[in-house]
């Protein structure tokens, strides 16, 4: 057996001695301990930061990152867009879709959004996005989609192989048809892209088409089609944004979000109003042009509870529009009741120094529905007819 | 006195005072779980450095048994002057060696997690875009200037502030909070409803039409506090001026469906307590929730998200598939998939940010590595001594 060469206080010498030729890192090290209890994270600190009042980015429902910043070099998302749905542009691109395809709101991205359905739940998503400048190039792009259905990466052999071109009025578009099904994807909605890529002047333009594989293929001549119609025309100034038009009848609006959990709820909409993605805070958005590219812009939200009274919402809107707070004496002879389809909704219309605002509220079910529209005053007397009409045509229980 | 002082930290003796003191410690928190909750409890008795009487007063508090963080600091400091005392290079202790410091990684790993990890959730409906997570634990009282036109301006003040009452000023508000009332768990009832008895909760906003009371703690694991708070907004006095007239009292509460404005210094303020968020340079739209049953049953099988992660700094634009056992970790943040709500209306990613997460891994490397040199020395040793025993 091995000779212990160490007796009790030897062994504690040892340890002593290491610690006096280590003094200064072992102090080291206790102080580091000891200053990460006292410096460790204050939950009680007091945080000022600034965010933006707009939504964080958003990825458009069913779009893929190819229409949107990614790898590669492509702009980012914010960047100018020289003909799309944004304020001030004389630009738009116009074209044909076939009469089977949905209309759908168009997010900041799009400009041009489409459902195209199938049997047995079958779905496919039909998008035109442009993006300033080579926005990452064709072969960059087209394997981002690849990514996206779970592919490997093609060279650019393999894409001249892969490619068919049509022609439109912008010019060449590359057109690709690609297959596959990304892991936890639903087969209904997913397995297919068939995609165009053109560059004008106006920057690359991306058309799409993803979803159901076999939905994708029989809608793939049409897609084609369509996109040999899409053209670059001047837009009337001051006219509302782009394509594609709205319908033309008024639309019995379904809520603009499929949600099981949203409740029931149907209006009517003036032709003029245009249906606008809604942002989280919102059940539904709409927007009306006006002249010198004056917008209205008509909310309806839906709070718990009474979605903090009268008052306090007559007075937040009365801020909003540079107007002094009222009473509750004051309020009363300002609320008009209107009659809708099933019940009856308590209306204001308050002129401000910054904005005109038309409100009207309900409390049903225990919840509490806002409808909101708030623009120039020129803008929101023109609108207030197609206002009322909207609010007489709302049915909380159809 | 340092030897004494040496001896006294790595000795055997502290080392069981900190397991006898850890086990009275663990015994008594649980107890008071009956009383608090589980997670008060972590907070009061295991993640502090003292268990204070009472819990939460502004006037004096006393120490009455060290908490989690301090007997696990002991612990470590024991450990490792233990370590450092006893240490001798030797091949028959090299294992024992490696194994004692893969605890230390291990002990110092936990209580890292425990000062610098966060936890937090991300509820997401599908198509919502989201760049905060939320503390379902913690509340804050968000107080926003929206006078600009782009971004605004949050002053974020934790619920612990709240907790303690009395005036809060700060830099980025031009008059003060007075905290009127603090109620943990809370209950809210329109005036009218609420008994003859009853008063307005606050002078001004919703709150001068509810009644609030309050009520017995939310102790089961997934309840919370409704926790809700009368603050009075009041300008700061300058100069000779001692009191200055107040804007009045607003009652603040994460129940209440809208959020309540004012105006001071010619802009208009926003009031909301909310769960604490923590923003984040990127965000996360929702774009499907997958949930599987097993057939014939509501047993869940697999569920999943679908997300796209969009970061403008970065150039990322991808989906991501979050599905269990495969988290998304991204920028020190690794997202699970944590839960949904009924009906699957919404997807719930647990979000937790942990600087030291690898050191469970590398400790238990370390200690296995450590356990199996030890082993396999003294076999080869064992093996040697019967090979080396001459035949009777």
């Amino acid at each position: 057996m091995r000779k212990n060469l160490y007796t009790t206080d030897a062994r504690r010498e040892h340890g002593i001695d290491f610690v006096r030729s280590h003094r200064t890192l072992f102090y080291s090290g206790l102080f580091l301990l000891c200053a990460l209890f006292s410096g460790c994270k204050d939950k009680d600190e007091i945080k000022v930061y600034r965010v933006s009042k707009a939504e964080p980015e958003s990825a458009a429902p069913g779009v893929s990152p190819a229409e949107s910043p990614g790898t590669g070099g492509m702009p980012p998302m914010s960047a100018p867009v020289e003909s799309g749905a944004t304020a001030g542009q004389t630009s738009q691109l116009t074209g044909n879709p076939p009469s089977n395809w949905e209309v759908q709101p168009l997010s900041s991205m799009r400009q041009a959004s489409y459902l195209v359905k199938g049997d047995n739940g079958a779905m496919a998503d039909i998008s035109l996005v442009t993006l300033a400048g080579a926005a990452g190039g064709v072969l960059d792009n087209i394997n981002r989609w690849l990514t996206q259905l779970g592919q490997p990466a093609i060279t650019a052999e393999q894409l001249a192989q892969m490619a068919q071109h049509v022609t439109s009025p912008l010019g060449d578009v590359t057109v690709v048809d690609l297959e596959g099904l990304p892991q936890g994807a639903d087969a209904a909605k997913d397995g297919r892209i068939v995609g165009g890529i053109a560059s004008s002047d106006a920057g690359t333009i991306f058309f799409k088409m993803r979803g159901n594989a076999a939905l994708a293929e029989a809608q793939k001549e049409a897609f084609k089609q369509w996109i040999a119609t899409v053209k670059l025309t001047e837009a009337p100034a001051g006219a509302a944004p782009a394509a594609p038009p709205a319908p033309a009848a008024p639309v019995a609006a379904a809520p603009p979000m499929a949600d099981a959990e949203k409740p029931r709820i149907k209006w009517e909409v003036p032709e003029d109003w245009k249906t606008v993605a809604p942002t989280s805070m919102r059940y539904a958005s709409f927007a009306v042009a006006g002249q010198n590219n004056e917008t209205a812009d008509i909310s309806v939200s839906v709070f718990g509870g009474d979605g903090g009274g009268d008052l306090g919402n007559v007075n937040r809107w009365r801020s909003q529009i540079g107007l002094e707070a009222v009473g509750d004496a004051e309020l009363k002879p300002l609320i008009v009741p209107v009659t809708c389809k099933d019940g009856e909704i308590l209306t204001v219309d308050m002129t401000g120094p910054k904005a005109h605002i038309l409100a009207g509220w309900a409390r049903v079910d225990g919840q509490s529905w806002f409808f909101k529209l708030i623009a120039p005053d020129q803008l929101a007397v023109a609108e207030k007819a197609g206002f009322a009409k909207f609010l007489q045509s709302v049915q909380f229980h159809p | 006195m340092w030897h004494r002082l040496f001896d006294f930290v790595s000795s055997l003796k502290l080392t069981i005072i900190c397991l006898v003191a850890s086990i009275v410690l663990v015994f008594a928190g649980t107890l008071a779980q009956v009383n608090f909750g589980i997670h008060e409890v972590q907070q009061r008795y295991f993640q502090s450095l003292f268990v204070w009487w009472p819990a939460v007063s502004q006037g004096l508090r006393i120490p009455v048994f060290p908490g989690g963080h301090l007997l696990g600091g002991v612990l470590l400091v024991n450990l490792i002057t233990a370590h450092v005392r006893r240490f001798r290079w030797t091949w028959r202790k090299f294992g024992i060696q490696l194994t004692h410091a893969g605890l230390i990684v291990m002990l110092a790993g936990g209580l890292f997690t425990d000062l610098f990890a966060v936890e937090s959730f991300m509820r997401l409906t599908p198509g919502e875009t989201k760049n905060y997570s939320e503390d379902s634990r913690n509340m804050e009282l968000a107080v926003i200037d929206e006078s600009d036109k782009e971004l605004d301006q949050v002053t974020a003040i934790p619920d612990g502030l709240l907790r303690r009452g009395g005036t809060i000023e700060h830099g980025s508000l031009p008059f003060r909070i007075i905290v009127r009332h603090f109620y943990q768990n809370s209950q809210l009832q329109p005036l009218e409803k609420a008994g003859p008895k009853a008063g307005p909760a606050a002078t001004e906003g919703v709150g001068s039409r509810l009644a609030v009371s309050e009520i017995p703690r939310a102790t089961a694991e997934n309840d919370r506090d409704l926790e809700c708070a009368v603050i009075e907004i009041a300008p700061i006095p300058t100069g000779s001026e001692v009191t200055a007239e107040s804007l009045g009292t607003w009652l603040v509460s994460d129940q209440l469906g809208a959020p309540q404005t004012f105006q001071y210094a010619g802009k208009t303020w926003r009031v909301e307590m909310r769960a604490a968020r923590y923003y984040k340079p990127y965000s996360l739209t929702l774009r499907k929730f997958t949930h599987e049953r097993i057939a014939g049953t509501e047993i869940p099988k697999n569920f999943a998200s679908r997300v796209a992660l969009i970061d403008p700094d970065r150039k990322e634009d991808r989906d991501v598939l979050i599905y269990m056992n495969h988290p998304l970790r991204y920028r020190g943040e690794t997202f699970y998939q944590s839960g949904f709500e009924k009906d699957d209306t919404a997807t719930i990613l647990q979000v937790v940010h942990n600087p030291s997460f690898v050191a469970p891994y590398i400790a238990c490397i370390i200690v296995g590595a450590g356990l199996l040199f030890q082993f396999l020395y003294h076999f080869a040793e064992f093996s040697r001594k019967r090979n080396t025993v001459p035949a009777p």
